[in-house]
């Protein structure tokens, strides 16, 4: 397959936006332009994901100069990390659009269409500049979803949302120079690809340790991880289903595997040296967000709690230094996109079905929608980890990864789950099962093609429980190279 | 090359003003006329401009009438382009707004063409007087034109500012020049140079004094601190088109005689002022992002927001004491700040032009869903002016903060970094204003005609605003502007500084 294919994946939903932009007002027409552009995305990946042969190097590469007096390229490729996220970017996106069908106007969608764009063209770029770039345009049309389409407070929210990711980038991209700029002093050329700058060696610790942060800034803001999380809450809230579908399935995965990709092969030593650290803030931030998660009313806001508390685990696996640790988060970045995703989309449905998403006024939505709740129950069980599901093989993982890195820590994280399950459950016992005396709420069961959307999910949710290996077998080997390559680098550093 | 082929862009801009004077005598015409005529010899000018624009050369043009005076090399002719582009793009866009303020005479078209001969001149004066003679030609078009709008109240005080500010600094500047002829005995640039790098020490002082005045009066003109209390006031009460017409084309024509002294002449004393330039970047940013965060109306923020870039531009132009790439850097955020800043007043001047009701943020709600065009143009130039990516602004501010950063001044970087975060609040208040509310229903202006010049100019800029900041190795197939080949323009013509 010829390497441009990767460009076509990336530019191909920005080109039918720009171009349903300017020709037509007929939304339906706009709807299904852009779901099949997601489906023909869709079935490239799944072509790119079968040619794909698991190894720790960067396949499909396409590297053309862009601003070659900085020498920054328009340079992209996937490994076996980035394939596995793009696939699953690839496959819930159409799916969303599925259950987000009736009622959205042109806006919408053209917009929904060029956060993929951004999304994908962050997650190839191999040049840091070109990240920052794609990085930065994805926040723009979510800005504009948020804006246009929230709910209550939505200027002041999109504002804070913008002000706070911009802040943390911005930090991040004063980091990019400097690298760029100590590289050029070092090697007497300019280069931004992340493999060139891994070779700085001139840097001293201080330096590294701000760069470090700043780099961290940008990524934890988005992830996010404590104590940088205070704008999902009103995020998470006021968006519309749409968008706090992507910011928490999707671009929240961005962060976490920027920091795979980018911080840990520049910084290596700093990387081990603070990983305990990082593995307790993981830890705490996921007993934190779970104690929030257990007081919320709001459906809503009790999944941005639990979906950061699961994202601060994540965190907590990618800092425990082995390959368990690492493959567990890569896992749960799948798992926890599909969950989380799935369930924020049904959320979306029961707000706008019975006009409330607060847990006291719900109850008994299992009698009139019978299959929206077994689904419902399934991404449950998904997101709480139980044994046949990706979450339950992926939170084994990590824990096991941070066992592994520290006995104590690694029996707290095992403990920790049970706060998970306990706020999920009781929430699912009162908002779906549980009967209201008298009133009943009168909630429609799933149409069949919102059924169509959810199945390969629900499939991808036991195959991943099941049979693990087909998936960790693509990104084992970059995993590896990894906590190998890479950790050697940074104990000799 | 032939000495009067490199005259005739600069001959082109004077005889437009003369001719437009002429006309202007008589009723017939009318404005539309006058716009027309200007735009024509600015774009014979600005074909003569590019046309030269082959090889790197740099000529002292007739030494034996002038005494070396005037420069014209591949410098000047560069911000010689810029300065007709801008000019070109600020009558077109204006062309509306033009045409429905009655107080727009034939007149006004003179004093425009008037100021574009002064700023050309500025970019060829090779001599302090000759500079000054040029700034004040310049300036005092401008000061003019400041005051056109005999309806409006705040213009006595716009002008008055203005004029009294702007003339007292003038002030300085003369006697910067006599301290430096006192020391050097010359005024020309080339001689003062040669001067400087055979003497040191006290024989320095008067030298180092009168570059010092001379300072002042650049920071004036460019609106950096402390000088920068008089902008808000004046953009505020000049016409909508001549604060964008200050605030983007002006200030290259400033920039483009101060990069020369810089870069060529002095740059053995440049040292001395590294202290200083540091303390006033700092305070550049931080007093020019206060002012903005707390306007309420988008022209004075906008105004207030120039500031911001003027300090921007000031810390690649300390980065130029250290390496000469900044220069680079300064010509391409020049570049990026005309075009952003002129399609962002540009475009308030063009939605203005019918009505005055949008004048605060709150005036600005629900455009999107009257002009989504125009929203959207907006919002690109807005973004750009924030240095989003995918926006010329963004490139421009890559270069000044990789310069700023190799130049060893990476706390201010840091420091420019945090203005511009915040000044992505001021900058996305409007775009949330324009998009997220339903319209204000008193700010509707019916029948309004899209289909015009300043339309298509507007969307023009957009699309080079756009192109400049993904430039043609993303887009492929569009190989007309590239970022690289704006760089590489800039370096050729820093170059032609050098020839002796």
């Amino acid at each position: 397959m010829s390497a441009d294919v990767l460009s076509f994946i990336i530019f191909l939903p920005a080109v039918v936006a720009f171009g349903l932009l300017v020709t037509t007002k007929n939304i339906e027409a706009v709807r299904n332009m852009a779901f099949l552009t997601t489906i023909v995305v869709l079935a490239l990946v799944l072509k790119l994901y079968l040619e794909f042969e698991p190894s720790e190097g960067i396949q499909f590469v396409t590297n053309a100069s862009w601003i070659s007096s900085y020498g920054i390229n328009y340079y992209i490729g996937v490994d076996g990390i980035s394939l596995t996220i793009l696939m699953m970017i690839a496959i819930l996106i159409p799916t969303s659009y599925l259950l987000l069908w009736e009622g959205r106007t042109k806006g919408y969608w053209i917009n929904m269409l060029l956060v993929q764009t951004g999304v994908t063209g962050s997650l190839l770029s191999l040049d840091i500049v070109l990240f920052y770039f794609f990085w930065e345009v994805m926040l723009l049309p979510v800005f504009l979803l948020i804006g246009i389409y929230g709910f209550g407070q939505k200027e002041f929210t999109t504002i804070k949302v913008t002000v706070y990711t911009m802040a943390g980038s911005l930090l991040m991209f004063v980091a990019v120079l400097y690298l760029g700029v100590t590289f050029n002093s070092e090697f007497g050329y300019w280069s931004f690809q992340y493999t060139d700058l891994m070779r700085i060696t001139t840097l001293n610790y201080n330096e590294k340790i701000w760069l470090f942060l700043a780099f961290l800034a940008a990524f934890a803001i988005k992830i996010p991880i404590f104590p940088l999380h205070t704008w999902i809450m009103e995020t998470y809230k006021n968006a519309p289903t749409g968008a706090v579908f992507l910011l928490s399935s999707i671009m929240a995965k961005l962060g976490v595997y920027a920091i795979i990709r980018f911080m840990i092969p520049i910084f290596p030593d700093i990387y081990v040296e603070f990983s305990m650290w990082f593995v307790i803030f993981g830890l705490f931030g996921l007993i934190y967000f779970g104690i929030a998660a257990l007081m919320q009313d709001d459906i809503k806001r009790m999944f941005a709690y639990s979906s950061a508390s699961h994202l601060s685990f994540i965190s907590a696996g990618i800092f425990s230094l082995n390959a368990y640790g690492m493959n567990g988060a890569l896992y749960l970045i799948i798992a926890h996109a599909i969950a989380t995703g799935a369930l924020f989309l049904l959320v979306g449905i029961i707000h706008d079905e019975t006009g409330t998403k607060s847990i006291k006024k719900l109850g008994g939505l299992a009698k009139t929608a019978p299959i929206f709740t077994v689904i419902f129950a399934i991404m449950l069980f998904a997101n709480v980890g139980l044994p046949g599901t990706n979450g339950f093989v992926s939170e084994l993982l990590i824990i096991f990864g941070i066992y592994e890195f520290n006995h104590t820590l690694g029996y707290i994280s095992a403990l920790t789950v049970i706060i998970g399950a306990s706020y999920m459950l009781w929430m699912f016992q009162r908002a779906i099962l549980q009967d209201r005396d008298g009133e009943c709420l009168n909630m429609r069961d799933l149409k069949i093609k919102e059924i169509i959307g959810l199945t390969p999910w629900v499939i991808l949710v036991f195959l991943m429980g099941i049979y693990p290996d087909i998936f960790i077998d693509k990104f084992e080997p970059t995993v590896t190279h990894y906590i190998n390559d890479i950790l050697k680098i940074g104990a000799m550093k | 090359m032939n000495e009067f082929i490199l005259i005739i862009p600069i001959l082109t801009v004077l005889t437009a003003s003369i001719v437009l004077m002429l006309l202007s005598m008589y009723d017939k015409f009318s404005t539309k006329n006058f716009i027309t005529v200007a735009s024509i010899f600015l774009i014979i000018a600005l074909g003569f401009s590019i046309g030269t624009f082959t090889e790197i050369y740099s000529v002292k043009i007739y030494s034996d009438i002038f005494n070396n005076a005037l420069i014209f090399d591949s410098f000047s002719n560069f911000f010689s382009i810029l300065l007709i582009f801008g000019t070109l793009l600020t009558l077109l866009i204006g062309e509306h707004y033009f045409l429905h303020r009655k107080y727009f005479k034939g007149e006004f078209f003179t004093i425009l063409m008037f100021a574009l001969f002064g700023m050309i001149l500025l970019a060829n004066a090779n001599e302090l007087i000759t500079a000054f003679i040029a700034l004040e030609i310049a300036s005092f078009s401008v000061y003019v034109m400041v005051g056109y709008n005999s309806d409006d109240s705040k213009r006595v005080e716009a002008i008055f500012k203005y004029l009294v500010l702007g003339s007292f600094i003038g002030a300085f500047y003369l006697l910067g020049s006599v301290l430096i002829y006192g020391a050097t005995q010359t005024t020309n640039l080339t001689e003062i140079a040669v001067y400087i790098s055979n003497h040191s020490g006290n024989d320095l002082t008067l030298v180092y004094i009168g570059m010092t005045l001379i300072l002042f009066t650049f920071l004036f003109k460019i609106a950096a601190f402390p000088f920068q209390s008089w902008v808000l006031d004046v953009y505020r009460g000049a016409p909508m088109i001549i604060t964008a017409y200050m605030a983007a084309t002006f200030k290259i024509a400033i920039f483009s005689f101060f990069l020369r002294v810089f870069l060529q002449d002095i740059s053995n004393v440049i040292d001395f002022w590294d202290s200083i330039m540091y303390v006033l970047v700092i305070l550049t940013l931080v007093f020019g992002t206060w002012l903005a965060v707390s306007q309420k109306i988008v022209k004075r923020m906008l105004a207030a927001s120039s500031i911001v870039h003027t300090g921007y531009l000031l810390l690649a132009f300390l980065a130029l004491g250290q390496n000469i790439e900044a220069a680079y850097a300064t010509m391409f955020y020049l570049i990026a700040y005309l075009l952003s800043a002129l399609g962002a007043f540009g475009l308030i001047s063009h939605i203005i032009s019918e009505t005055s009701v949008r004048v605060t943020f709150e005036d600005f709600k629900g455009l999107s869903k009257e002009r989504p065009f125009l929203a959207a143009m907006m919002t690109i130039f807005l973004l750009s002016l924030a240095g989003i990516p995918s926006t010329i602004g963004f490139i421009g501010k890559f270069h000044v903060f990789t310069e700023a950063i190799s130049a060893g001044f990476a706390s201010l970087a840091v420091l420019a970094i945090i203005a511009t975060i915040v000044s992505v609040y001021y900058y996305f208040r409007l775009i949330a204003m324009m998009y997220f509310y339903p319209a204000n229903a008193s700010c509707e202006s019916q029948g309004f005609n899209d289909k015009r010049v300043s339309t298509y100019v507007i969307a023009f800029i957009g699309v080079l605003t756009i192109l400049g900041g993904i430039g043609s190795a993303i887009v492929f197939f569009i190989p007309v502007i590239n970022i690289d080949s704006i760089i590489s323009i800039a370096q050729m013509t820093v170059q032609s500084l050098f020839i002796k």
